[in-house]
C-alpha cells in the first residue's frame, strides 16, 4: 500500500456518520455547520497540531450514479472523509491531534458512529485506524521536506528576493559584510507559523465549471 | 462548501467500477509506483501539491457496528483527491492535454468514463462525479507547488554560500555571490494573494 511518499504520509479516513431520525438537525448537517465556522488560518486545529501540510474534511452524502447502463445504488450511511498530508508516522500524528485539539475533534467526530472521544488518546488512535482506507497511489510534489523546513524555506526565499534587489552593484567588501549580517539576522527572525499567511475569503467559490 | 484555500483547490471525485476491473487498476498503480519515469508527466504538470487515488472495495467501507447498517453495494469505488493550483478548468484542461493516456488507464475501468479526450465530455463526467469540500486547510496558502520547490532550492543555495562566506576574500565572495544569484534567479518570486476566480 502507498500511504507514504518519501517522508510525507497520506491519510484517508472514512468515518460513518450517525443516522438518527430523531436528531434535528441531522448529524451530517451539524458537522457541516460546525466546519463552516472552523478557522482555516493559524487557529485551525490542523495548524495548532503539528505536522499537517494540507487537510480537508468532506461529508460524503452518497456514491454517485453515473447513468445508464450502470446500476444505481446508494450508501446506507453518510461518511465524514478526512484527507490529510502530514510529516512522519500515523500514531504520532493522530496522538498529536488528540493532545492538542481534543475539543475540535470531539465537535466534529462526535457525530460519527462509535467515536470514543479524544480524551482517551489510544482509543482515539484505534478508532481512526479502524476508519482508515489504504491509499492505492499517492503523489507528493515535495516529499523530502518537513513542514518547518518548508515554512522556513518560503520565508528565506522572500528575504533573499529583497536582499538581491537591494544589493545590486555593491562593492564586494561591503556586499560580503552585509550578506553575513543578513544571514545572521535571518536565522533569528521568527518564521510565520502554519496557516499564518491565510487570506480571509468571505465569498466561497471554487465550484465545478470555473 | 469551500473547495479553495489561497492558491490551492481541493477536488474530490468518486467513480463506480465493476469489482473484477479493480484488480487491473491495482496492477497499473503498482507499476506506476515502481517505474518512476512513468510519473514524469505527473511531476511535469507541476501544479499538483498532493494527489491520491484510493480503490475502495464494496465490502471494505468502514463498518463499526453500534447500529450502523452494513453497505450492500455492487460496485467497487475509485476515490480521487487532488490538491492543485489554479482553477478547475485549467486543471482539467491540463490533465486532458498532458496526461490523457495515463488518465485513460486509470479511469477507463470506471463506469461510463468517456475518455479524457475530447475534453468536453471528460469535463462533464468529472463534474458529475465530483463532490464538494466542506473544510479545507493549507499550512502555506500563498504558495504554489512551484513556490515550494523553488523555496527549497533557494534555501539550499543560501545555506551553501553562507557556510563559506566568512572565509572568502571580497573578490572570492563576489564571484561566489554571482554564482549564487545565477543559481537562484529562476527561483525567485514573491508569494502573495491568489487571484480571485469566479
Amino acid at each position: 500500500m502507498a500511504n507514504k511518499s518519501g517522508s510525507v504520509y497520506g491519510l484517508t479516513i472514512l468515518s460513518p456518520i450517525i443516522d438518527d431520525e430523531m436528531a434535528t438537525p441531522s448529524h451530517d448537517l451539524q458537522i457541516r455547520a460546525y466546519l463552516a465556522t472552523l478557522a482555516t488560518d493559524d487557529k485551525s486545529p490542523f495548524a495548532l497540531a503539528p505536522g499537517t501540510h494540507l487537510a480537508r474534511l468532506v461529508v460524503m452524502d452518497d456514491v454517485i450514479y453515473v447513468g445508464m447502463p450502470a446500476c444505481e445504488e446508494h450508501l446506507k450511511s453518510k461518511y465524514l472523509v478526512l484527507e490529510s498530508n502530514f510529516d512522519g508516522e500515523l500514531d504520532n500524528y493522530l496522538g498529536g491531534l488528540a493532545d492538542t485539539v481534543p475539543q475540535q475533534l470531539d465537535a466534529i467526530w462526535g457525530h460519527c458512529v462509535a467515536y470514543p472521544g479524544a480524551a482517551n488518546r489510544q482509543a482515539f488512535i484505534d478508532y481512526m485506524k479502524a476508519c482508515q482506507l489504504d491509499t492505492t497511489f499517492y503523489f507528493a510534489a515535495v516529499n523530502d521536506k518537513s513542514l518547518p523546513d518548508t515554512l522556513r524555506a518560503l520565508h528565506t526565499r522572500s528575504a533573499v528576493v529583497d536582499f538581491i534587489a537591494d544589493h545590486q552593484g555593491m562593492a564586494p567588501a561591503r556586499l560580503q559584510a552585509e550578506f553575513i549580517q543578513f544571514v545572521a539576522e535571518l536565522r533569528l527572525e521568527p518564521i510565520p507559523g502554519p496557516g499564518a499567511m491565510a487570506i480571509p475569503r468571505d465569498i466561497k467559490t471554487g465550484g465545478k465549471d470555473e | 462548501m469551500s473547495n479553495i484555500n489561497g492558491k490551492v483547490y481541493a477536488m474530490n471525485a468518486i467513480t463506480p467500477m465493476k469489482p473484477w476491473k479493480t484488480w487491473i487498476l491495482r496492477g497499473f498503480f503498482v507499476v506506476l509506483g515502481r517505474v518512476k519515469p512513468l510519473q514524469q508527466d505527473l511531476i511535469n504538470l507541476s501544479f499538483i501539491e498532493f494527489a491520491r487515488w484510493v480503490v475502495l472495495p464494496r465490502k471494505r467501507f468502514p463498518y463499526l457496528g453500534n447500529g450502523q447498517k452494513r453497505e450492500e453495494l455492487q460496485y467497487d469505488y475509485l476515490l480521487f483527491f487532488s490538491n492543485f493550483n489554479g482553477t478547475w478548468n485549467q486543471y482539467i484542461d491540463a490533465f486532458s492535454a498532458v496526461l490523457s493516456r495515463g488518465l485513460n488507464l486509470i479511469w477507463r475501468w470506471s463506469e461510463k468514463f468517456p475518455g479524457s479526450v475530447p475534453v468536453t465530455p471528460f469535463k462533464t463526467y468529472i463534474a458529475r462525479v465530483q463532490f464538494d469540500t466542506d473544510y479545507y486547510y493549507t499550512a502555506y496558502p500563498r504558495a504554489t507547488a512551484n513556490d515550494l520547490k523553488s523555496a527549497h532550492i533557494v534555501q539550499a543555495s543560501l545555506d551553501t554560500l553562507s557556510q563559506h562566506a566568512q572565509d572568502y576574500t571580497p573578490a572570492q565572495f563576489a564571484e561566489a555571490y554571482l554564482r549564487f544569484v545565477i543559481q537562484v534567479q529562476a527561483h525567485l518570486g514573491e508569494t502573495g494573494e491568489a487571484p480571485v476566480v469566479f
